[in-house]
């Protein structure tokens, strides 16, 4: 059993924050994680209508535990349908898609994602991630992608080390030229803050900060020069008591994403 | 001398000085006279996974499996190829289940990768100590999803398909395969991916239940069983069970296997341990805990675990004895039927394995 009383922890912090972005009635891909505890917790609260869709091929599964993995049974719990794994991503070229989660390793200042490797030398990295998984699938065919993970200088470095999935490439059109489909990842979330991308340049910007951290703290924690919009930064909205007890109680009771490492 | 002309870029990024290495994944001209000579008809195929392993994989083969994040995967049925110790194969998938296992133990050379680790387990150091080593040669890189096309493809009975994955990223610079070309219907520039047909020496899959002759039926997500089964010029089925044709006609319809593609059928009850099987068993979550978390942090400790669940264990049976039997068998069945609905919703608390703290308990 969790402390009920213990304040939110980071991970928990970033659950709500992504779960906010999930509207209503949509249709939402989630990966493996965070993503998973995001998207349950929208459901039960302001979003109980979306349908979630699963790398499994799991499609709007009946309300379960925190699946273990994401082909546990809970991401096809009583599926109407389970589809092929070519089937479920084609759902994303097709345009039946609202929204996206993924994770990384790297992210650089135009969304782009590495999960193949840190260091500079395929043959000898300095560590072998996993590789793609669906990762890239999802960044090449998504309108409105939101990349998660933690932030430090390493993690958004000036250059990502593999370009797993092209986010917007190099900036501008670059994209849309490459043949992607899709605008591209609208957002990246971070325990510290929530950035966008620049309309014309899509470089990375401020988007609103997590209460306490100011513009020059996020930019310390960035590998590249992060763009600071125009006038006062928003403030992130923090966590409430309502879903910090919901997180706690029926969505991870057992702490599967949401506990920190060392706990 | 290749028979193919391969992305250049990659072959050079991946440093392969003779790329006939890769021509057997594309060669459908050879998977068609394969599929062409292997048995028709409507015969008994059932043998031992030790016979099927025997007859059907031969050193240097590219094998591949079904199922997916250890949910289905044919675990039992690549611990015998491991038993046997077959050499220079090559290995693609998605999952590619336990590559690493094959080429800490000399058996895999090459890989293609889409995928490799254990979701929130972790990263699989094992993989990266032999990449480190010199002990594998990557020949392409994917994505699930650019895979699952290729194997698509292949049962679709075309050359290759046009896909938007994998454009413009370092997928495309590492997989001698994929070529960007424009779509010739569009007037303004439109690159696409083209990728081909993949054809598998080997598909492994594992099967909820089989008939005698090879009709295969599968619960729950097929991933890309179907399409590796169509492609693939072997294909060794084992399963749970072993049922009368007449119960897949009547009861089964759905998500099969037909026979033809089918060279050998193994009744494997427990053979997706130490995966899930829908219907069948949950995870024993502590096992991939211990094997992520300890075996992989060394080539010792490695050696140690592998050789104790793998290596120095006869059959599946002994490795369900060894996770405790048949409490463990109930435990695991009603584990996954409350995680599937279909029973009452149970805890799913469990005393995870840490590198502190080691129940002994598989469930």
């Amino acid at each position: 059993m969790r402390d009920l009383n213990a304040p939110a922890n980071p991970l928990e912090t970033l659950a709500y924050i992504i779960a906010q972005q999930i509207h209503d009635h949509s249709v939402v891909y989630i990966g493996t994680g965070l993503p998973m505890v995001a998207g349950i917790l929208a459901k039960k609260t302001h979003a109980p209508n979306i349908t979630i869709v699963y790398e499994s091929g799991g499609q709007d599964p009946i309300e379960g535990d925190m699946p273990w993995s994401v082909g546990c049974p809970f991401t096809w719990r009583k599926s109407p349908t389970i589809m092929e794994m070519a089937y479920s991503f084609a759902q994303c070229y097709n345009g039946y898609v609202d929204i996206g989660f993924l994770g990384f390793a790297q992210v650089d200042r135009y969304g782009n994602v590495n999960t193949h490797m840190i260091g500079k030398d395929f043959h000898h990295p300095k560590v072998r991630l996993t590789g793609s998984g669906g990762n890239n699938d999802l960044s090449s065919l998504m309108g409105n992608m939101v990349l998660v993970g933690l932030q430090t200088p390493d993690k958004f470095p000036e250059k990502v080390d593999f370009v797993t999935s092209v986010g917007h490439l190099n900036g501008g059109n670059s994209r849309r030229e490459a043949g992607l489909i899709g605008n591209g990842p609208s957002a990246v979330i971070s325990p510290w803050g929530v950035y966008d991308f620049h309309p014309v340049s899509k470089r990375m910007q401020v988007k609103s900060l997590t209460p306490g951290v100011t513009f020059e703290i996020a930019q310390s924690l960035t590998g590249f020069e992060l763009l600071k919009p125009e006038g006062e930064i928003p403030q992130t909205k923090l966590i409430t008591d309502e879903a910090l007890k919901i997180i706690r109680t029926q969505v991870d009771p057992r702490g599967v994403f949401t506990t920190m490492p060392s706990a | 001398m290749a028979k193919f002309v391969y992305n250049q870029e990659a072959v050079d990024n991946l440093h392969l000085s003779d790329t006939s290495i890769l021509d057997r994944l594309i060669d459908f001209e050879s998977a068609r006279e394969a599929h062409s000579k292997k048995e028709h008809a409507k015969k008994d195929k059932r043998m031992t996974i030790g016979e099927a392993v025997a007859t059907f994989v031969q050193d240097g083969d590219i094998i591949t499996d079904g199922g997916f994040s250890y949910v289905r995967t044919p675990h039992q049925a690549f611990h015998e190829v491991m038993r046997q110790g077959k050499k220079n194969l090559q290995m693609i998938g998605s999952p590619n289940t336990n590559q690493s296992f094959f080429i800490f133990y000399g058996l895999v050379d090459y890989s293609h990768n889409s995928y490799s680790g254990a979701e929130m387990r972790g990263i699989d150091r094992l993989y990266d100590r032999a990449l480190k080593h010199d002990k594998i040669t990557v020949l392409s890189e994917w994505s699930h999803g650019g895979m699952a096309q290729g194997f698509k493809a292949a049962q679709l009975g075309t050359p290759g398909v046009a896909s938007k994955q994998m454009l413009a990223s370092d997928i495309v610079r590492y997989n001698p395969y994929l070529n960007v070309i424009q779509n010739p219907l569009k007037k303004d520039k439109d690159p696409v991916v083209f990728v081909p047909a993949l054809y598998p020496d080997v598909s492994f899959i594992h099967c909820h239940a089989a008939d005698k002759y090879g009709n295969a039926y599968i619960y729950g997500p097929a991933v890309n069983d179907l399409a590796v089964a169509a492609a693939a010029r072997k294909v060794i089925i084992t399963a749970e069970e072993i049922v009368p044709e007449n119960d897949i006609r009547y009861n089964k319809q759905g998500q099969i296997i037909p026979f033809f593609y089918v060279d050998a059928v193994v009744e494997m009850p427990f053979g997706a341990l130490p995966g899930s099987m829908p219907g069948c068993y949950y995870w024993p979550r502590q096992w991939w805990e211990k094997c992520m978390r300890w075996a992989t942090l060394t080539d010792e400790n490695a050696k140690a675990f592998l050789d104790e669940w793998i290596m120095n264990i006869k059959d599946q049976f002994e490795f369900v004895e060894k996770l405790g039997g048949a409490k463990w068998i109930a435990e695991a069945r009603r584990q996954t039927k409350a995680a599937e609905g279909d029973n009452e919703d149970i805890d799913f608390s469990y005393e995870e394995f840490t590198l502190k703290h080691d129940s002994g308990l598989y469930y």
